[in-house]
């Protein structure tokens, strides 16, 4: 079990870092950017810049670094400076490890034309100058750097922050919900399978199911936002996490924007259409489950014995139906991060997904790359706790 | 008398089904699953109207009117008097010529990523499944890299950095002319609705690579794989004759079902503006458009949100007829 164990977590940090690597070449082929700025300020003729101005903005985004290295301090915040062992240099601080200022070469060709080339360097960046930046901690120890766009120059981190409650409140009363309602409807329909109950349920959960939340989502407005507006009936209103200003409902008079009434009237809608496309999920899942089971020569023995066919169902079928279960358990991790990226942006619900959409709206890549960045961790982390959860509710199954 | 006939007719019976080709056996079955039929004869249609969208569409695709700006469904043009059979759009577009047209675009998009993926995904997983070793273990770990990044933000991520690139990247003209042609878009569209293709494909893969390698492995067992490889089989004569032909049945129920995942994404990337961009039109950035409208034209979201609903849901109820039809323990 220690082995094993060992051996994820190891297998863990490579996969890490390989998407960490896919994630920062993704924002190095990425267009926009700081620089693209500074050029559409020449271009409009606003201000004009000098070689000194582009420079900064390069140190500031580490735009001057090579690639390797630049890398390395986004990942791990090192070389933070020259690398020294109880103050011995290992590497001479001198060692070249960017370019600030690149050197210029005019060509000129046979015909006449002239081009002007970068080529070599003419004030390069050493180790020594790296002690002076402010450095980052590296995105594996969850500093992620400064947003560029969404909200300039501050931490992503604090950004993420400020969106993470409004997603873990959607995904995680969306899912309980969904597991309240779908496990037992699940359940159900195994017992009594081929029933009317069961084509019923799985009638409406195979719709659920194949329908997308974008079309859920914008149905739910449609109807209850907008038709039941425009019919006098009470409505819910529609996008954001509260109101702005005070608004009247038919029945139930004047909402205060912000109050507690205003942000549950918000939060209905959105976390209605998750719940319904998880209810989907989960019942399938349980009745697949339950029906596997139910076949099990230990039911007929324990029905054969004379036990209950309450007892045999709670006792003997759900109990072992329900193992699978921990793997989906797992499943959940990640999803609450991004996972609802799509019907965030529907009822724009301001969580982290939208802040994903948003940030990529306004080519703020950093912002996206960490999102990535986390919910793959996620993903590492949800495998790892499945595994090692099925240990514990399967004594058949054991890590090795 | 009728004691006599009733084992020779079921035996003439049992005769005839053995003549009758898997494939026939299989359609019989499809057949009794209504909904699935409904589904096909609806994809039928709509599948139709996409492709001779170019030919029936009243209008053309980007002619703006700004005196005619969301006019509801059945109402005439304002100067020439022509029926808009399903309204106009925000700029005065005739929603009924811009939704057939994007029907080409969203469901050609669709059935490409579906087609590419299958044949990439089955090829990797057959070639995994078959050779093992060291084969099957880069495969397979880079089959499991890929699952592991999350599958929404790594698409919107690498859509919106494509799309926004897509004048800087230069596709070949194998590429762009094909596709301009099959989704009836002009060339110089075609770049960002191939890129989103790619972008598409490029993650799906896995999918299809994992169930067809689990395939190979049950089927690389049996014994008339055996006896092929004793008969002198060569690895490709087996791999095509007899390998790949037993682990068909579940690549046509994935290739369905996967038809309405690669729909649903690209309606949902286009619908955040990370897709195909105006003015060609999807059904998902229409979708966009019309949600923004929806408050004061109610009906404009059921335009594109009406066939996204019934394609989605017919290629769900297809699978699941498929799936029936095509497993042979399942008495229909």
């Amino acid at each position: 079990m220690t082995a094993y164990l060992i051996r994820r977590l190891i297998q863990m940090v490579i996969v890490t870092i390989l998407s960490a690597m896919l994630g920062y070449t993704l924002l190095y082929i990425a267009p926009g950017g700081p620089l693209l700025f500074l050029q559409q300020m020449q271009n409009t003729g606003q201000r004009r810049v000098t070689e000194e101005d582009i420079a900064r903005l390069k140190a500031r985004y580490e735009l001057d670094l090579y690639l390797p290295v630049r890398f390395t301090r986004w990942l791990a915040g090192i070389p933070a400076g020259p690398v020294q062992i109880g103050g011995v240099n290992l590497i001479s601080p001198e060692t070249v490890v960017g370019c600030a200022i690149p050197g210029q070469v005019r060509l000129r060709y046979p015909d006449g034309t002239t081009e002007i080339v970068e080529e070599g360097c003419n004030r390069v960046v050493t180790l020594a100058d790296l002690a002076e930046r402010r450095t980052s901690r590296g995105i594996l120890f969850g500093d992620f750097g400064l947003s560029q766009q969404i909200a300039r120059e501050r931490p992503i981190s604090d950004l993420l922050m400020s969106r993470l409650p409004y997603t873990l409140q959607l995904m995680g009363v969306s899912t309980f919900l969904a597991i309240l309602i779908g496990v037992p409807i699940g359940i159900y329909s195994a017992v009594r399978q081929y029933s009317r109950f069961d084509y019923l349920m799985t009638g409406i959960t195979f719709v659920g199911s194949s329908l997308p939340t974008l079309f859920m989502g914008v149905m739910a407005i449609l109807i209850f936002s907008v038709l039941a507006k425009g019919a006098g009936l009470p409505y819910l209103p529609s996008g954001g996490a509260q109101g702005i200003r005070d608004y009247t409902v038919p029945w139930i008079g004047v909402v205060e924007a912000g109050s507690g009434l205003d942000r549950t009237m918000r939060f209905i809608m959105p976390c209605a259409v998750l719940t319904f496309f998880n209810i989907a999920g989960w019942s399938r899942f349980i009745r697949a489950s339950m029906l596997e089971v139910l076949r099990q020569d230990y039911v007929r023995t324990a029905r054969a014995k004379g036990v209950r066919e309450r007892l045999v169902i709670t006792k003997h079928a759900l109990r072992n139906a329900l193992i699978p279960f921990v793997t989906l358990l797992a499943g959940i991790l990640p999803t609450l991060v991004a996972g609802a990226a799509i019907t965030e942006s529907v009822f724009n619900w301001p969580g982290m997904g939208r802040l994903l959409v948003d940030a990529l709206g306004r080519s703020d890549y950093t912002v996206a790359m960490s999102i990535l960045f986390i919910s793959t961790v996620l993903v590492l982390l949800g495998y790892l706790i499945s595994d090692i959860l099925y240990t514990v509710v399967d004594p058949r199954i054991r890590l090795a | 008398m009728a004691t006599t006939t009733a084992p020779a007719s079921s035996a003439i019976e049992r005769a005839q089904s053995r003549s009758e080709g898997q494939w026939a056996v299989v359609f019989r079955r499809f057949r009794r699953h209504r909904l699935a039929m409904v589904s096909l004869g609806i994809l039928v249609i709509i599948f139709g109207a996409s492709i001779l969208a170019p030919w029936i569409a009243p209008f053309p695709r980007d002619d703006i009117g700004l005196n005619r700006t969301t006019l509801p469904p059945m109402t005439p043009d304002p100067v020439t008097g022509r029926l808009h059979v399903l309204g106009t759009d925000h700029l005065g577009r005739d929603f009924f010529t811009r939704v057939i047209y994007a029907a080409r675009v969203s469901l050609m998009v669709a059935l490409s990523v579906t087609t590419l993926v299958a044949i990439t995904g089955s090829l990797l997983g057959l070639i995994a499944g078959f050779f093992g070793g060291w084969v099957d273990n880069a495969i397979s770990r880079v089959m499991e890299f890929v699952a592991t990044i999350p599958d929404l933000p790594i698409l919107l991520i690498l859509s919106s950095i494509m799309i926004q690139n897509a004048d800087l990247i230069v596709l070949p003209v194998w590429i762009i002319g094909p596709v301009a042609w099959i989704m009836a878009v002009p060339a110089r569209e075609a770049t960002q609705v191939a890129l989103l293709i790619l972008v598409l494909a490029s993650l799906g893969w896995v999918g299809v690579a994992r169930l067809m390698r689990g395939m190979v492995l049950q089927v690389r067992e049996m014994q008339y794989i055996e006896s092929a490889r004793s008969l002198g089989g060569s690895n490709v004569w087996i791999l095509a004759k007899h390998v790949f032909p037993n682990s068909f049945p579940p690549l046509i129920v994935a290739f369905t079902l996967g038809l309405n995942g690669a729909l649903v994404s690209e309606v949902a990337i286009s619908f955040l503006g990370f897709g195909v961009q105006d003015p060609t039109p999807t059904w998902g950035n229409m979708m966009g458009f019309a949600t923004s409208y929806m408050f004061n034209h109610p009906w404009m979201p059921l335009i594109p949100g009406l066939p996204i609903f019934l394609c989605s849901l017919a290629f769900n109820f297809i699978g699941d007829g498929l799936r029936d039809a095509l497993d042979p323990r399942l008495k229909l």
